[in-house]
Parts: structure tokens; C-alpha cells; sequence
């Protein structure tokens, strides 16, 4: 039987509310605009190796947004039933603040550390986004 | 929050002004900021472009307003329409099937009028700065929209502006206190020192590309890029914001908030990385890869070109014929000066179409095409999204080899 290990980090609250799911992990930032379909849930960057991937129900983690002001299309998956449960990013802006305003999932950012360097595509993700609180259960080995 | 800030939030000024006030406090409290600032500068938005659906302001509620002769507390620029995005000159001749339909276009114009009746000034394109004749100065607070822009008012200028030009902001002439309108957020932590000599146009959208990616949010100070040209910083800071997400940086000696490399980072002094002819070749490959030489439809005007641009690109169609579908794409202003110009007829003499006020991708609507050539990094990168799960071929290159392109129907531009 594999061993879990569980992670805490602390970061500052964007949105609050609660929600868990399993992490889905972007290494490269994330481009809005034309470049995520809100319908598809997924992005729509060529070159992005998560082009195609869902990312409904998942906690996404990605390191900042790029890109156009579009990224608001992020928070428009609300609108489709295509929108992850949680946004937790390194450091954002004006970009990300707008999506989790539109999609009002719990959004956490400025972490103690880097949330890209403890978190993994597939880890179970709690989020508690009032307290900026994320537990992370390792994906067993 | 101040005593008035307080009173609009509890609906004494009315319920579009509490309701406005309600999305800059949760847009403040999301942003971490501690208070408002109030604008002195200059707003530019998507005309009926809401951020957050829930605090949408209805047409007929602008229009309330206005019959109580309310009006925008900061001068307020149309940037292009994108709610939805139409065509403001040239329509007759665009080919596409909603957007050369005369009553699409009429209706949409008509839904702007309270805003302009709101005191807009409908420039209706991204690169509005270049044609306004109202820019705001060094220091002052704006609330800019347009990922292209942005850099502008806070590079360029010296203005201060996060990305959240809209109604709201421009209504209350204010916005939250955060980001780059605090002054220690706008210091240089990163020294990007550029290795190769930039000489056309297209090699400053390439190392804006190459630069966005390497900092994304840092704010570099960028050293050895010569004499930009208006065209070329606005490729630049158009690109700067697409391949990463840069929206303020100094240039030593040239930007105003750094007459030295020392005062860019007054302290903050980071990291230091170099761009070189490598590093551009590399962005090129990723913007360049169709396969197909025949070439569908060319695309140029992203951003607007500005009239030394429509100039050019007539100079180079003059007394030609094009085989393939080519679009310029300018801001409303400069094609009235085209016009003047006679640029427009040499364009058009030519098989090809002048139109201004819009973009493929904010028309959502393209002519049929498979294979594509344009001179934007930006429209490039984001033209493939919209085809998705479609493949979209693309060309990059200058502005010549693309009208090449159009005029011979076949791709041969190549990396000089």
C-alpha cells in the first residue's frame, strides 16, 4: 500500500468558499480570449500542452495568466458547466481577478510556496478559499 | 472607503452608481487593494463590454442616465467594439455574411449612442491612443483596457492604469488601489538586455514575443533596442502582451519613468537575462509553420495600422493585382485620412479591402480560408484558438512578404 502525504499551503483569498477535486496542472501560463472555449471547457492554445484537456470540476493550478484581457472567458465557463471548481495560482492580476469574479469558484493566490513546485496533475486537492488554505494529498506512488 | 464612497455604496446617488460602487468594492477586496483612487487620467473601454455579468448596466438604464444629464466623471475612449465586434468602415466590401448586412451594422452603431451620449469618444480602435488627441500624462491614474494598449499609458506615457477600463469605472471615476498605481510595483526587477540589432518591424513583434515569455508579470527594463518607431513599439507592446502578460516596462533614456538604468529599478534589481537573434528565431518558427504555399487570405492591421502603415502597404499595392483575399485593417480615424489620401482607391484598385474598427477575432467571423499569412504575432496566436478543434494554418512575416503573398496567392517570405 502506497503512502499519502499531505501538504498544507497557506496563500491569500481571491474568492472564498470551499471545494476539493483532483488537480489539474499547467507548468505554462494560461491564455484567454479566443485562445479557451468556455463551451469546450478546455484551452485552445496550440502549443499548449494542455490544449484539449478539461479542466471541468478539476482544481487548475497554473503559474500567471498571459495574454489578453479574455482571459475573462475563464470565469464564463460557469455559463457552459465547464468551470474547474477552484483557481489556484503563483501571481496574478487584474486578469485573474476578473475570471474568479465571473466564475465565483474559490480562487487562492500568493502562496507561502509555489503551489507549481508541491502540487501535481492528479493530487486531491482541498480548497478553503476564506482562509486561503490549501491541503494537498499526494497522488500515491 | 471614504465617507462619499460610502454613501454611493448605500444607494444614495442612485442604483447605477451603488451598483458600480458594489463591483469596485468586491473587484478591490478579490485584488487585495485597501481603497479606491480616484481617476485623473483617462478611460478606455469596450463600449458595452461588461467585466462581470452581475453588475451589467443596462442600455436602457445608460440611457436613464442620460436623460438625468449624468455623464462620465474622466474623459472616455471607445476602444473597438467587441460586444459584439463589427466593422466601422469598409463593411460594404468585407464579404462576410452578418457584417455586410447594412441593418447588423446599424443596429450595432444605434446601441451605442447612450454611451456616446455619455460622453464616449467613439475612436472605436486598440490602438485608440494613437488618434485621440487626448492622452493622459506621467502620473496620472487611468482605467485602460486592450492587453495591447496597456503597456502604452504605463510604459510609454508614465500613466498608471491596471486592466479594468469599463462603465463602471468611468462612471465613478475611480478605481481600486492596486498593481501598477502603486509606485513600488512599477520598478524594474528584471534587466532584459537585447543581443541582436532589431532592425525591421516584425523583429520587434518577435522580441516582444520573447520577451513576454521570459518575464510574463516581472516588469523588465530593456536595454540595446535602438530607435523604435511608433509601428514598431505598438508590434512591441502588442506582443510583449500575448506571449507573456507585461504591461509596464522602462526603456533607460527613452520611457519617462526612467532616465537611467538605475532609476528603472531604483533598487529592485533582480535577475538579468538576453534576448538574442537565436531567441527570435525561435518565437518566428512557432508563429510561422504552415505548410500550404497557396495562401487563402492575408491579413494586416493587428493592431490598427496607423496611416504610415496604410501608406506603406499602398505604396506596395500600387498599379498591382491580388490573387488571394487581403484585408488592411486600420482605426476609423486614419482611414478618413486615407481616404483624403487616395490610399484607400490605390488599396481597393488593387482587389484588396481597406476596413477599419475591428479584427477577425473580435468579429468572431473570418472569409473561408484554410492557410493564412499575417504580420501580427498577436492575431496569429490567437486566430488558431477560435478554429479549434479546426486546424488553422499560418504564415508570419513582414508586411511586404505578406502582400507578396496576396499578390502572387503563394507564401515564399522567409527568416532573414
Amino acid at each position: 500500500m502506497a503512502e499519502t502525504k499531505k501538504i498544507i499551503l497557506k496563500g491569500r483569498k481571491v474568492i472564498g468558499g470551499k471545494a476539493e477535486g483532483e488537480a489539474l496542472v499547467s507548468m505554462e501560463p494560461l491564455m484567454g480570449w479566443l485562445n479557451v472555449n468556455p463551451q469546450l471547457g478546455c484551452t485552445t492554445e496550440r502549443n499548449h500542452p494542455l490544449c484539449g484537456v478539461s479542466f471541468k470540476d478539476k482544481i487548475l493550478v497554473f503559474p500567471t495568466p498571459r495574454g489578453s484581457g479574455g482571459f475573462v472567458s475563464y470565469g464564463m465557463t460557469v455559463n457552459y458547466n465547464t468551470n474547474p471548481a477552484a483557481f489556484l495560482y503563483t501571481k496574478g492580476n487584474n486578469l485573474t481577478i476578473f475570471a474568479s469574479l465571473v466564475a465565483q469558484i474559490p480562487t487562492v493566490t500568493d502562496f507561502d510556496q509555489d503551489p507549481l513546485e508541491v502540487i501535481e496533475t492528479g493530487d486531491y486537492v482541498k480548497v478553503d478559499g476564506d482562509r486561503g488554505i490549501v491541503e494537498v494529498i499526494k497522488r500515491a506512488v | 472607503m471614504t465617507d462619499e464612497e460610502k454613501r454611493i455604496l448605500d444607494g444614495e446617488k442612485g442604483e447605477i452608481a451603488q451598483r458600480s460602487m458594489q463591483f469596485l468594492v468586491e473587484y478591490g477586496e478579490a485584488a487585495g487593494a485597501e481603497r479606491l483612487i480616484d481617476l485623473d487620467g483617462t478611460v478606455d473601454l469596450h463600449p458595452l463590454a461588461d467585466w462581470v455579468p452581475k453588475y451589467a448596466v443596462t442600455l436602457d438604464e445608460i440611457k436613464e442616465l442620460v436623460k438625468k444629464g449624468e455623464r462620465f466623471k474622466v474623459p472616455t475612449f471607445a476602444n473597438k467594439p467587441v460586444a459584439p465586434g463589427f466593422l466601422i468602415d469598409g463593411w460594404e466590401k468585407c464579404g462576410l455574411p452578418k457584417n455586410s448586412d447594412p441593418e447588423y451594422r446599424r443596429k450595432n452603431m444605434e446601441a451605442l449612442q447612450p454611451l456616446i451620449d455619455m460622453g464616449m469618444i467613439p475612436i472605436f480602435s486598440c490602438n485608440y491612443y494613437l488618434v485621440s488627441s487626448f492622452l493622459p500624462t506621467v502620473g496620472q491614474h487611468c482605467a485602460w483596457v486592450e492587453s495591447s494598449a496597456i503597456p502604452w499609458a504605463n510604459a510609454i506615457l508614465g500613466a498608471r492604469t491596471n486592466f479594468d477600463g469599463c462603465f463602471h469605472t468611468a462612471y465613478l471615476g475611480k478605481v481600486p488601489a492596486y498593481d501598477m498605481h502603486l509606485d513600488e510595483n512599477r520598478r524594474a526587477t528584471v534587466l532584459v538586455k537585447c543581443e541582436t540589432e532589431l532592425k525591421s518591424d516584425i523583429d520587434y513583434d518577435l522580441f516582444g514575443w520573447a520577451v513576454g515569455e521570459a518575464v510574463n508579470l516581472e516588469v523588465p527594463a530593456i536595454v540595446g533596442i535602438g530607435k523604435p518607431t511608433t509601428s514598431q513599439l505598438v508590434k512591441m507592446n502588442s506582443a510583449l502582451n500575448t506571449g507573456g502578460q507585461v504591461r509596464m516596462y522602462h526603456i533607460p533614456g527613452l520611457t519617462p519613468e526612467a532616465p537611467t538604468v538605475e532609476a528603472a529599478f531604483q533598487g529592485n534589481y533582480q535577475r538579468e537575462l538576453s534576448i538574442t537573434r537565436a531567441d527570435l528565431r525561435r518565437v518566428y518558427d512557432k508563429l510561422n509553420y504552415a505548410t500550404k504555399v497557396e495562401v487563402d487570405f492575408v491579413y494586416l492591421g493587428c493592431p490598427h495600422y496607423n496611416i504610415y502603415e496604410v501608406y506603406q502597404a499602398a505604396k506596395l499595392l500600387e498599379g498591382k493585382k491580388c490573387k488571394s483575399l487581403l484585408w488592411i485593417m486600420t482605426n476609423p480615424s486614419s482611414y478618413q485620412v486615407a481616404e483624403r489620401m487616395g490610399l484607400r482607391k490605390i488599396i481597393e484598385d488593387a482587389g484588396a479591402v481597406l476596413l477599419s474598427g475591428s479584427c477577425p477575432g473580435a468579429l468572431l467571423e473570418t472569409p473561408p480560408m484554410r492557410v493564412m499569412a499575417t504580420d501580427s504575432a498577436k492575431q496569429n496566436y490567437y486566430l488558431t484558438g477560435m478554429f479549434y478543434p479546426e486546424k488553422l494554418d499560418v504564415w508570419y512575416g513582414s508586411m511586404e512578404e505578406c502582400i507578396n503573398a496576396a499578390i502572387t496567392g503563394k507564401w515564399s517570405g522567409d527568416w532573414r
